[in-house]
């Protein structure tokens, strides 16, 4: 008889900061954001597909903020609002057609609406992952980061903060890389014991992303995927963010700073070390030759 | 005359599907409905496989796909080879290095595919146009009306009054779960016993695959969700589908019918409710529940003492089990029912069920099997030792010798084995 299935969660964050599709849209005319999405949308339909108790969630990260594509509504609120969704009229599995019908909505409201406002254009991705841990609170859940523009220093806490509350919730960040390598996600998927890959042809992203990161974490001790990738596990100084080997660290709340300061900027103590003098070197008398 | 227990063999889909022949198989695959159902049968690694291959038009070679598990999980990886080789939902081809590959059917890989992405006819013709409900049912009056035709049915079989067509009665007997002597009520037989101590899931499955088994017998085919368009046979399942609680339709003539969360949890096999026994190891069972089907269940097998609003007092003793067990209920239905309808207090403790009592249980029934019968032939005076001994080895070889007493020269040979033994003896005496 069969175990009755647990609820499995699968958040996929889509990086769609306007700036790097923007740019994409000239660099590579076969990849756009389009496609990207059809391809989130096949993996979402897939993971829907393997068992009836599979829910999914899509959130796009901006540069601002971020919006959940799909469910747009609560969706704890009973079954996924079927009930006046259009569904498309086709052979495409109902709850599927609702899904992609809302995601497309959506997506298009986000691009339009949305301003990129100042500086600010990098996207948002800290926030965005801490909203998707708080979808997957009392059920077994997974995050799936597909990553198109560069790390982000300045969120290197908010980054850290998130990875280790994941990791306290058993919950695990993949990361689907479309251009740059990303140190940050990098040490998300090693802590938290996801998976890590850089994608070598972007035109194939559904394909690996069904090959890669469509099987769960039962499923992935039987199957032979990617391996981890070399994590650059150095941290971020607290002052200027840039990423230091060497630096000092506070006895009492452990913050990483480039520079010594007497007072600790996040915990406040007053540190009285003394600094080792500095010699000045002797000045020797020259003997002058003639 | 002790009559054999006949076992209920509950089926899965997929053991039934592989008993169909490979163009019903096709004609089946051809619809994504069923592509979807099947495909969420399948054990989580074939699902991946199926969903690796589900976008290439290639075949790949099997030595690549033998590397796609870990070393460890080699026998997983057998077990799905044989899996989707069983169902038809790939099959071997050569490659163009003459290496054996392999490639999913492609009806089934297009049928998928539409469930997935889209394409391809709707799975009901007419949704578009008929325009949103006014009678719109929300799932939990879907649910609760499901829940009641099914257990209407189960009533019935128990023997409390309850209305049920001649059609389903009829489907009852053919099934082997109720029997009917001519002009008299049907009764339930000791399958049927065994069926209602099932899980719901399971009992779903098991009707279903009986009424498909009937519907096939009676030249009725499959499928299809919109009602215009459907042949007479087709209408006449729907009937019965509405009856068996698995669809919805407002009146016989609504155009459009809802399938229920029943249909739905065929693919699944979930049933939510909680569980509500309590077994003490003092053989007492409280049954927190006020369904008459359920008390109907408990009663099938213990002795009823008292009855409250709310709950049920039972025990469990001797002649109440053994009684069971002459209908035809196995002692591992009886702990398989308890322990599925274990209430939550009890789901906290290990083992679930006290040991004593499941024991208990066992022996009662074990009791009644201290004789048991096979049938067969007996061959005795024999004239000299060796005569028995040539036949005794051909027997023996033959794998049908069931029984031999070597010092009375006398042993005891299957029925089916017994023509073949015959004849052997024969040419043996010709010859000497």
């Amino acid at each position: 008889f069969k175990v009755p299935d647990e609820i499995s969660l699968l958040v996929i964050v889509v990086d769609v900061n306007p700036i790097w599709w923007g740019q994409q849209a000239q660099r590579e005319q076969e990849f756009t954001l389009s496609k990207c999405l059809d391809a989130v949308m096949v993996m979402g339909n897939s993971h829907m597909a393997m068992s009836r108790t599979n829910k999914l969630a899509v959130i796009a990260s901006h540069c601002q903020d971020s919006h959940f594509l799909y469910p747009s509504k609560s969706w704890k609120a009973g079954d996924d609002g079927a009930d006046d969704a259009s569904s498309s009229g086709d052979g495409k599995y109902e709850l599927l057609s609702v899904a992609n019908n809302l995601i497309a909505e959506e997506i298009r409201n986000v691009m339009s609406k949305t301003e990129v406002r100042g500086n600010s254009t990098d996207t948002l991705l800290a926030g965005t992952l801490a909203k998707a841990l708080c979808l997957g609170q009392e059920i077994k859940s997974r995050i799936l980061v597909i990553k198109a523009a560069e790390d982000c220093a300045l969120q290197y806490m908010n980054f850290m903060n998130v990875i280790f509350a994941a990791q306290k919730q058993n919950i695990l960040i993949d990361a689907c890389v479309l251009d740059s390598n990303s140190g940050l996600l990098q040490q998300a998927c090693d802590i938290t014991g996801g998976l890590y890959l850089k994608i070598p042809q972007q035109v194939a992203l559904a394909q690996y992303l069904l090959w890669v990161f469509l099987p769960d974490s039962e499923q992935r001790s039987q199957l032979v995927l990617p391996p981890p990738a070399h994590v650059d596990y150095r941290a971020a100084c607290f002052c200027h963010r840039n990423l230091i080997e060497i630096g000092y660290v506070c006895s009492v709340c452990l913050s990483i700073f480039c520079n010594f300061s007497p007072i600790c900027t996040t915990c406040e103590t007053a540190f009285k070390i003394q600094l080792p003098q500095m010699v000045k070197p002797k000045k020797k008398k020259l003997k002058q030759t003639t | 005359m002790m009559k054999l227990r006949v076992q209920l063999q509950c089926k899965n889909l997929h053991e039934y599907l592989r008993e169909l022949s490979p163009e019903i198989l096709d004609r089946l695959y051809n619809h994504p409905a069923t592509c979807l159902a099947v495909y969420r049968e399948l054990p989580s690694l074939a699902k991946n496989y199926v969903m690796r291959m589900l976008f290439l038009d290639q075949p790949l070679p099997q030595a690549a796909v033998a590397l796609w598990v870990k070393k460890d999980s080699q026998k997983d990886h057998d077990e799905c080879v044989s899996v989707l080789g069983g169902l038809r939902l790939w099959h071997s081809q050569q490659l163009q290095g003459g290496l054996q590959g392999y490639i999913l059917n492609p009806v089934f890989k297009d049928n998928l595919r539409t469930a997935l992405l889209g394409g391809g006819t709707a799975w009901a013709e007419e949704g578009s146009t008929l325009g949103p409900d006014r009678h719109a049912r929300d799932i939990e009056s879907l649910d609760r009306y499901a829940m009641e035709r099914w257990e209407v049915i189960l009533q019935f079989m128990v023997g409390s009054p309850s209305a049920v067509s001649q059609d389903l009665a009829h489907l009852l007997v053919q099934a082997g779960l109720m029997k009917s002597e001519a002009g008299e009520a049907p009764y339930i037989t000791s399958a049927g016993f065994q069926f209602l101590l099932l899980d719901t899931a399971s009992q779903l499955w098991y009707f279903t695959l009986q009424y498909l088994k009937t519907a096939q017998s009676r030249g009725m085919d499959l499928q299809d969700y919109s009602v215009e368009g459907m042949s007479e046979s087709l209408l006449t399942f729907l009937q019965h589908l509405r009856e068996f609680g698995l669809v919805f339709q407002r009146k016989r003539k609504s155009r459009r019918y809802y399938p229920t969360r029943l249909a739905i949890t065929l693919a699944a096999g979930v049933t939510t409710k909680a569980g509500f026994i309590v077994v003490e190891t003092n053989y007492r069972i409280y049954a927190y529940t006020n369904s008459e089907l359920q008390i109907a269940l408990v009663a099938l097998f213990s002795e009823m003492l008292y009855r409250f609003p709310n709950v049920v007092v039972a025990q469990l003793t001797r002649e109440s089990v053994q009684q069971a067990i002459a209908n035809g209920i196995t002692a591992q239905q009886i702990i398989h029912f308890l322990r599925t309808r274990a209430h939550p207090v009890m789901l906290a403790q290990t083992p679930v069920l006290p040991s004593t009592i499941t024991d208990q249980i066992r022996l009662w029934e074990l009791e009644r099997d201290r004789l048991q019968f096979t049938e067969g032939v007996l061959y005795n005076q024999f004239l000299s030792q060796a005569d028995f001994e040539v036949l005794r080895d051909r027997a023996q070889g033959l794998d049908c010798l069931v029984w031999q007493d070597v010092a009375h020269r006398v042993m005891v040979v299957t029925p089916q084995g017994h023509s073949e033994v015959k004849r052997f003896w024969k040419r043996q005496r010709s010859h000497t």
